[in-house]
């Protein structure tokens, strides 16, 4: 505090008056022979605390009013470090740039946001009447903002109005587009007051500090001025989730889901017993702790089973810390659904492993399979309803009668599976006549290529040419595939020849080139015929390793299990692309805080979202406001941006200057009038000094 | 009719010639005094009894009727009142002309005046530090002397015991008579007005003077002061002004105690201020007992 006449300082002694008085003005009472004293003594008695308080309350009052008077006089200023922003050297046009990034969002006793706006409506009151003032709030994205001028409510109101962001600013940028606005000032002091927390991410050394054009239209550098909210820390201790990922886990399970996610500890200082919770369909199914050492990134992987299947959406929760947005993270993940497949045994026995389906019901049922096989004979199996199953299996079934083909050709087109393997009761006339339509290939004759005994193995047939990029043969690597390509086949169907034209597709050949898989699509539905049998009669591969894989592919292929899903994930302030059923109509979309989400609908039926305002997860809406099922997706946060490791002092001065960073001599300080206060104080204390007098 | 006021009262020196002053100003005032006449009035004949006194009966009756018969009267003797003066240090105090025992002594003599020449017996009880001084009441005019001698000599000084004065009284005063009381009440004991008035519950007609000065009905000091009593040691310095509201809600409050209790015990009040004519005190006074007769 300093004093403009500490001179008159010495007028403070006057506070001593009423003590003085009080101990020197002891005036002699007048003495009053008075008969009714009884009634005196007890009136003195009822008052006396509220008179002895009221004195003291008279006294205190008179001390500060004769106190304030003086302190006034001598004309105090507080000065304030840290807030002042005003030079001497006359008027400055004025752009408050304001960080508005994610890390404002940061608690530190207050958020660091509000803070800075404290800071910049501290800022705008020190500027001098004269001064135009614009203010930049700096976002992701950055509106330049209205030319400085004079109107002080116009840069309260966009303080206001101001919100944090979800992302990390550009702080260079900001700067450039401040210059560019100081510009349009006639006046010649160019001025930029920067308020952040000065996050490493958010300053690009190798972009220049901002220059103005001057007069002449010579490029000066405008006076800077910075405000670190984030004073006195070096870094802002944040721990957060980097990624979620979240698929399918079928070996825990029909509805098991694997959620794997990351956790960094950006910061100096271990992060102990950090809660993880893992939520799905709005339960928490999971939770662990986790030990973070500074700096560390750490990894886990929770598995859990998904109450129902289809698209289900969760989150991963972390203890909060400084900047708790960044410790929750939605996903949606695919689970996978149980799948009913209708087997049709074309050559049972009671000799279970001659049975033409037992090594196929004992791939499709294995424990944890999704998938769930009914055998039935060919009479009870054609006169199933097939609607109730996604995948039929006809396995080395004479041809059906036309009006079970009809069935099975409507199946089929509604988007159901079929699986056809040969075997001896297939006659390719009779399935080329009824089931030509269905077949993605004309069968043609049953071909043998050997005993597979002595000699003869070597004539035997092998898996040649294989479309390991299809969804059915992919997984299939390593041992796997050697394992694959080592079944022997004694004999095979040969197909009629085709083109990928006519809707089919060899999936698989032979070494010698014969068709082994062919598919094909048929209305919304998929067929696949394996041209040799499904048990051993005509190879070995149902006995080979990769023979429960396959099979299990083959089926999940067929009922369209494996189709690739697009990730359902977008991020913070970018547009996501989905691709939705056509037959899906999603107008709207729900942001997760209720807010409507631009979409636009694109030439390929695609839809664009966005940019996304806000994290968590989004709900695609049809015209009635009906959640379109399966389609919500999540936006999350970009990592980079929750590493809040502060700029240095010395990176600031090679950026900004020394004299930015320390404030330049003497100005770095707010004055703060303290006079008007003391008369304010001083009006009200005699204020109630009359008013405690008036009282009797 | 023109009323003695305190001032000229002030200036008539002795008791006797005030109270002569303010019962002539009475009895100007007074249109038709209902004690006019004689107070033993006939009654009735009652036939002779062995026991009743010879001197009363009518022999004019016996010689119309040959019979015996006894006159019988209304009042059988005069009114015997007592006038009760308090003494004590704190009448002695003025604020103006009068004392308190000046305006009680004065009230008192006139009233004694006035009791004497309607031939009723007027005596004195006189409550001071030392005691109890007592003119027994006396219907003779030579009486007078006696009492209003005794009044003029009183002193205020002492301490107030109202309770014992009643107890005094209870032992002196006949049934059916009249006490009229003088004193400002100021008595340290809660209980030394409620004996007082207990007098009226003998059939006594009890009647009090309340006499005060109008600085302890006003407290019109605004200095700080120092309060010293009359009747003790007690003192006290304080700022007067400060304890103004206080002190008058006190007083208030003990004026409104003392005129409730009076009423419930059917006493007649009256306050009497030492700087008021104290002729139109008794004219207020007799009026009000021209009432309740």
């Amino acid at each position: 505090m300093v004093f403009a006449q500490p001179w008159l300082l010495l007028g403070a002694l006057a506070a001593l008056i009423p003590l003085a008085v009080h101990l020197f003005d002891r005036r002699k009472p007048r003495p009053q022979p008075f008969a009714a004293i009884a009634f005196v003594l007890r009136s003195q008695r009822r008052t006396a605390s509220r008179l002895k308080l009221k004195r003291i309350v008279l006294y205190t009052l008179r001390t500060l009013i004769l106190l304030a008077i003086p302190l006034a006089l001598a004309r105090p200023e507080l000065r304030r470090p840290g807030t002042a922003v005003a030079h001497a050297e006359g008027p400055a046009a004025t752009a408050l740039v304001v960080d508005r990034g994610l890390a404002m969002r940061f608690q530190d006793g207050e958020s660091l946001f509000e803070r800075a706006r404290d800071e910049a409506r501290s800022a705008l009151a020190s500027l001098g009447i004269d001064d135009p003032v614009t203010v930049v709030p700096c976002g992701p994205e950055v509106v330049p903002p209205a030319a400085p001028g004079l109107n002080r409510s116009e840069a309260r109101d966009t303080l206001d109005r101001m919100r944090p962001a979800w992302a990390a600013p550009d702080l260079g940028h900001c700067l450039e587009v401040a210059a560019r606005v100081l510009e349009e000032s006639p006046v010649a002091g160019k001025r930029i007051v920067l308020i952040s927390a000065f996050i490493a991410g958010t300053l690009r050394p190798e972009t220049p500090p901002p220059l103005v054009r001057g007069a002449g239209d010579k490029r000066i550098r405008p006076d800077l001025v910075l405000r670190d909210v984030a004073r006195g820390r070096r870094m802002l201790n944040n721990h957060f989730l980097a990624e979620v990922k979240a698929e399918p886990a079928p070996q825990s399970g029909a509805r098991g889901v694997q959620i794997a996610f990351t956790v960094r500890n950006v910061s100096d200082a271990p992060a102990h017993e950090v809660q993880a919770s893992l939520e799905l369909g709005g339960r928490v199914l999971a939770k662990t702790f986790l030990e973070l050492a500074a700096g560390a990134t750490v990894q886990k992987t929770l598995v859990v089973r998904a109450e129902t299947g289809g698209t289900v959406a969760g989150a991963v929760t972390l203890t909060t810390d400084g900047l708790a947005e960044d410790d929750r993270r939605d996903f949606v993940v695919q689970v996978p659904r149980e799948l009913k497949i209708l087997v049709v045994d074309g050559a049972p026995s009671p000799v279970r492993y001659r049975d033409e389906v037992f090594f196929l019901e004992a791939a499709l049922g294995a424990p944890s399979s999704p998938l769930r096989p009914v055998v039935r004979d060919v009479e009870a199996g054609l006169r199933e309803r097939f609607e109730a199953y996604d995948v039929v299996v006809l396995a080395n079934v004479p041809a059906p009668p036309a009006e079970d083909v009809a069935r099975l050709r409507a199946f089929v087109e509604s988007g159901g599976g079929l699986l056809i393997s040969a075997g001896d009761k297939v006659e390719p006339e009779a399935w080329n006549a009824r089931m030509g339509e269905l077949l993605p290939r004309p069968l043609r004759l049953v071909k043998s290529a050997g005993t597979g005994t002595g000699e003869a193995e070597g004539r035997l047939a092998r898996l040649g040419d294989m479309r390991w990029d299809s969804q059915i043969f992919a997984p299939f690597s390593g041992k796997a595939r050697e394992g694959l390509l080592g079944a022997r086949f004694s004999r095979y169907m040969l197909v009629e020849g085709g083109t990928r034209a006519d809707g089919s597709e060899v999936l698989a050949a032979y070494d010698d080139g014969a068709p082994a898989f062919v598919s094909a699509r048929r209305g919304g539905g998929r067929v696949l015929l394996y041209t040799a049998t499904l048990d051993r009669d005509w190879g070995d591969l149902a006995i080979r390793t990769s023979y429960l894989p396959l099979m299990q592919r083959a089926v999940a292929w067929l009922a369209g299990a494996l189709d690739e899903r697009e990730r359902l994930e977008g991020r913070v302030g970018r547009t996501l692309v989905l691709h939705p059923d056509p037959q899906t109509a999603v107008r709207t979309v729900q942001s997760p805080s209720g807010v409507e989400v631009p979409v636009s609908i694109e030439a390929d039926h695609s839809l664009r979202v966005g940019p996304l305002p806000e994290p968590g997860l989004y709900r695609p809406l049809d015209a009635s406001g009906q959640l379109v099922v399966g389609s919500q997706f999540t936006a999350a946060l970009d990592p980079a941006d929750s590493d809040l490791t502060r700029l240095d002092e010395a990176q600031l001065q090679a950026y900004f200057g020394e004299e930015a960073v320390r404030g330049p001599a003497g100005t770095a300080e707010r004055r703060v009038p303290l006079w008007t206060w003391l008369v304010v104080g001083a009006a009200l204390a005699f204020f109630f000094e009359g008013l405690l007098l008036r009282k009797p | 009719m023109e009323l003695l006021d305190a001032a000229t009262l002030a200036k008539l020196a002795g008791v006797k010639v005030r109270a002569r002053a303010v019962m002539e100003g009475v009895l100007s005032g007074l249109h038709k005094s209902p004690h006019q006449g004689q107070s033993v009035e006939f009654s009735e004949h009652k036939e002779y009894a062995p026991g009743d006194e010879l001197r009363h009966l009518d022999w004019k009756a016996f010689g119309k009727l040959d019979r015996y018969y006894v006159k019988r009267y209304e009042h059988e003797t005069n009114l015997k009142a007592t006038l009760v003066v308090d003494a004590s240090g704190s009448m002695g105090y003025r604020s103006g002309a009068l004392s308190k025992l000046e305006v009680a002594t004065t009230l008192a003599g006139a009233l004694a005046y006035l009791l004497v020449r309607q031939q009723d017996a007027a005596g004195l009880s006189v409550v001071t530090r030392n005691g109890f001084a007592d003119v027994p009441p006396r219907a003779a005019p030579g009486h007078l002397h006696a009492v209003l001698g005794a009044l003029e000599a009183l002193q205020p000084a002492g301490g107030t015991d109202l309770y014992a004065a009643a107890e005094h009284l209870a032992e002196r005063v006949r049934r059916g008579g009249l006490v009229l009381v003088f004193s400002d009440l100021f008595d340290d004991r809660d209980d030394a007005l409620s004996r007082v008035l207990a007098l009226r519950a003998r059939r006594n007609d009890v009647a009090v003077f309340h006499v005060l000065d109008p600085a302890e009905l006003e407290f019109p000091f605004d200095d700080p002061t120092l309060f010293l009593s009359m009747e003790d040691e007690r003192r006290l310095e304080v700022n007067a002004r400060e304890i103004r509201q206080s002190y008058l809600e006190e007083f208030e409050a003990f004026l409104a105690r003392t005129r409730a209790a009076c009423t419930e015990a059917d006493v007649d009040y009256l306050l009497v201020r030492t700087d008021e004519p104290l002729d139109a005190v008794l004219l207020r006074f007799l009026g009000r007992r021209e009432e309740r007769a």
